[in-house]
């Protein structure tokens, strides 16, 4: 358990300025989400408070100790990484406890905190096996053992999951949300992916172009976000957002409003538009509407909607829940 | 139908093909490689009449056991100092080999300095340019290590290290860096990330490396007839040279002797044969 602190922290590689002067701290037991577009610097940054990275400019301090120039062991972080980096060459137990073996703990205790780590994971019938014969799951699983029997104050995942798929990267998604609540330890996570985002964070932090866009809740940046980056990078089917003349009309440089604020009603409202597609998911149905005055505009509606392309329907936004940006 | 009757022959030879270029290359690989070995084989046995006919012919009187003591204690037991020698050359040079090229190979991939430039600059021309021998005697006489066992070692691997650290850097290329980094995080420091992660993963170069390399500075003539002059030094290619005037009239000798020669390297090319093969062909790491 540890604070993580960063100040004015910027990285360059040559002289292109990659990270940008970011300030943030992610309070002790916190599980923060870096999102952000590819390239924007998440794995840069990351990579910079695991000590990985030489930090250009700044500090960053973790418990409040300065570690700016420590290195990556003495930082007291432990690292899981997209490619799971699992040492092919040795067994699950020996992958698990080799940061333990480096250290010259005795060989019990080792294998004490290692049984101890494969149990929390369900890895303990696997112990013996070389990481190809597992699969991708296990694979992230012994990736995670090794990062628990460390026993870091800060955990640090860069993007875990994305190379499991749909049904597994959930299961785990819970698992790691799980951990979480049992080690109360600092997690700082880097996804693109904004449900992972949404669903696992206490602080979201969106960055883009080397800068931190915005930070908050998950509900603070779903309901008020500061720019139009953040508000359509959030939620999906994302957010309607217009400029140009159909913004100047409602007097604002941008305006933006969810497909799930769109109200929709076949004889009143305050735009008309032609029904083009209609995607049923089950529970909801995501309507494609051809607006004259904006464009296209997206509405989510229940399923049982009897819509069908071709419809003419009004559409109105949900009061209080309308965008306006720089307006 | 005579769409398929004309089909048909056709077919045929091209399931014959691959047994006749099999039987082909089967046959002229016997010629080219057994047939001389059985021959040697052949005369190291006979007697030294037979022997001088230098023929296929049957041996009237088998004296292997005879001819190989004979060979062995040559000159107040050459051929065993012979041995010797070159087992202490072999080893120490392919040891050090391995290690230093594979470090050399480990630095130059992972590392981005502008030394790298130059540095590979060197291996290359280690690889390109012939070395000269009387300059490379001055340098080993200004150092004391003309005519020494060590100097001879050092001389091996400086010629072999070119080739094992460009076969060492592109393998770990395959290595993905985040494996070092785990390893970093965990707590090695960096011999330990070499030692203990990145060194076990090189063992299918490795392996092919210890083959070719101690074959090859087994099998080595001209190098050791350079560097390495004087009776207490002399290897296990040079007692062929040495023996050769002497053993003129005794061809039974003269074989037994080409024999002992061979046998190492071959028992080392058996006994690593498939080791070699599934180095070649394997990645560094799956998955
Ligand atoms: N070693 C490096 N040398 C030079 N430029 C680099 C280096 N590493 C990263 N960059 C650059 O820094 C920028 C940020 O990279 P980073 O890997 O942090 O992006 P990311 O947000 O993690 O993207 P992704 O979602 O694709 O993983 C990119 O433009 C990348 O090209
Ligand atoms: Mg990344």
């Amino acid at each position: 358990m540890a604070e993580v602190q960063l100040r004015g922290v910027s990285k360059s590689f040559g002289g292109l300025e990659v990270i940008k002067g970011i300030d943030l701290t992610v309070a002790s037991g916190e599980f923060c989400v870096f999102v952000g577009p590819s390239g924007c610097g998440k794995s840069t940054l990351l990579r910079m408070i695991a000590g990985l990275e030489e930090v250009t400019d700044g500090e960053i301090r973790i418990g409040g100790r300065d570690v700016t120039d420590a290195e990556p062991s003495a930082r007291g972080i432990a690292m899981v990484f997209q490619n799971y980096a699992l040492y092919p060459h040795l067994t699950v137990a020996q992958n698990i406890g080799f940061g333990l073996s480096l250290a010259r703990m005795p060989k019990a205790e080792i294998e004490a905190k290692v049984r101890a780590a494969a149990d929390t994971l369900q890895l303990t019938h696997l112990l013996d096996r070389k990481p190809k014969a597992l699969s991708g799951g296990q694979r992230q699983r012994v990736a995670i053992g090794r990062a628990i029997v460390r026993d870091p104050k800060v955990f640090l995942f860069d993007e875990p999951l994305s190379n499991l798929d749909a049904s597994l990267r959930a299961e785990m998604r819970l698992e790691i949300a799980d951990l979480h609540g049992r080690l109360d330890a600092t997690m700082i996570y880097v996804t693109h992916d904004q449900v992972e985002a949404m669903t696992m964070a206490d602080q979201i932090v969106v960055l883009n172009g080397g800068r931190i866009e915005q930070a908050g809740t998950p509900m603070e940046l779903y309901r008020r976000p500061d720019t139009p980056f953040v508000a359509g990078f959030l939620g999906s089917p994302r957010m309607n957002l217009f400029n140009g003349d159909a913004a100047r009309a409602m007097g604002t440089g941008v305006y933006g409003i969810r497909p799930e604020h769109v109200l929709l009603s076949p004889d009143r409202g305050r735009w008309q538009g032609r029904v083009r597609h209609v995607e049923r998911l089950g529970a909801d149905a995501i309507i494609y509407l051809d607006v004259p005055q904006l464009g296209e505009l997206v509405a989510r509606t229940g399923g049982d909607t009897t819509l069908g392309p071709g419809a003419q329907v009004w559409a109105t936004p949900q009061d209080g829940a309308e965008h306006r940006f720089g307006g | 139908m005579t769409a398929m009757s004309a089909r048909r022959p056709r077919r045929r030879p091209t399931k014959w093909r691959p047994i006749v270029t099999g039987a082909l290359a089967m046959a002229v690989a016997f010629v080219v490689f057994v047939v001389p070995f059985l021959f040697i084989a052949l005369q190291a046995v006979k007697n030294r009449r037979d022997a001088s006919r230098l023929n296929f012919a049957w041996p009237s009187e088998w004296q292997a056991w005879q001819n190989f003591r004979d060979v062995i204690s040559e000159r107040n037991y050459m051929l065993l100092l012979a041995y010797f020698n070159s087992t202490v050359i072999t080893v120490g040079a392919v040891a050090l080999l391995i290690v230093l090229a594979a470090m050399v190979g480990y630095v130059l991939q992972r590392r981005r300095s502008r030394l790298n430039g130059i540095v590979m600059a060197l291996v290359l021309a280690g690889l390109m340019i012939p070395p000269a021998v009387v300059p490379t005697i001055w340098v080993l006489q200004g150092l004391g290590l003309f005519k020494t066992i060590h100097g001879m070692i050092l001389i091996q691997v400086a010629y072999g290290l070119s080739f094992s650290v460009l076969l060492y850097r592109a393998f770990i290329a395959t290595i993905p860096k985040e494996l070092d980094e785990a390893a970093i995080i965990d707590g090695a420091k960096p011999l330990q990330v070499f030692f203990r992660v990145i060194l076990p993963l090189l063992r299918p170069v490795t392996v092919t490396l210890i083959v070719v390399q101690s074959i090859a500075i087994f099998n080595d003539f001209t190098n050791p007839l350079y560097y390495l002059p004087g009776r207490e030094n002399v290897t296990v290619q040079l007692t062929l040279y040495n023996f050769q005037s002497q053993f003129s009239s005794q061809m039974n000798l003269l074989f037994m002797n080409v024999l002992l020669v061979t046998i190492p390297p071959l028992i080392v090319f058996i006994f690593f044969n498939r080791q070699i093969v599934a180095g070649m062909t394997a990645g560094a790491v799956k998955g």
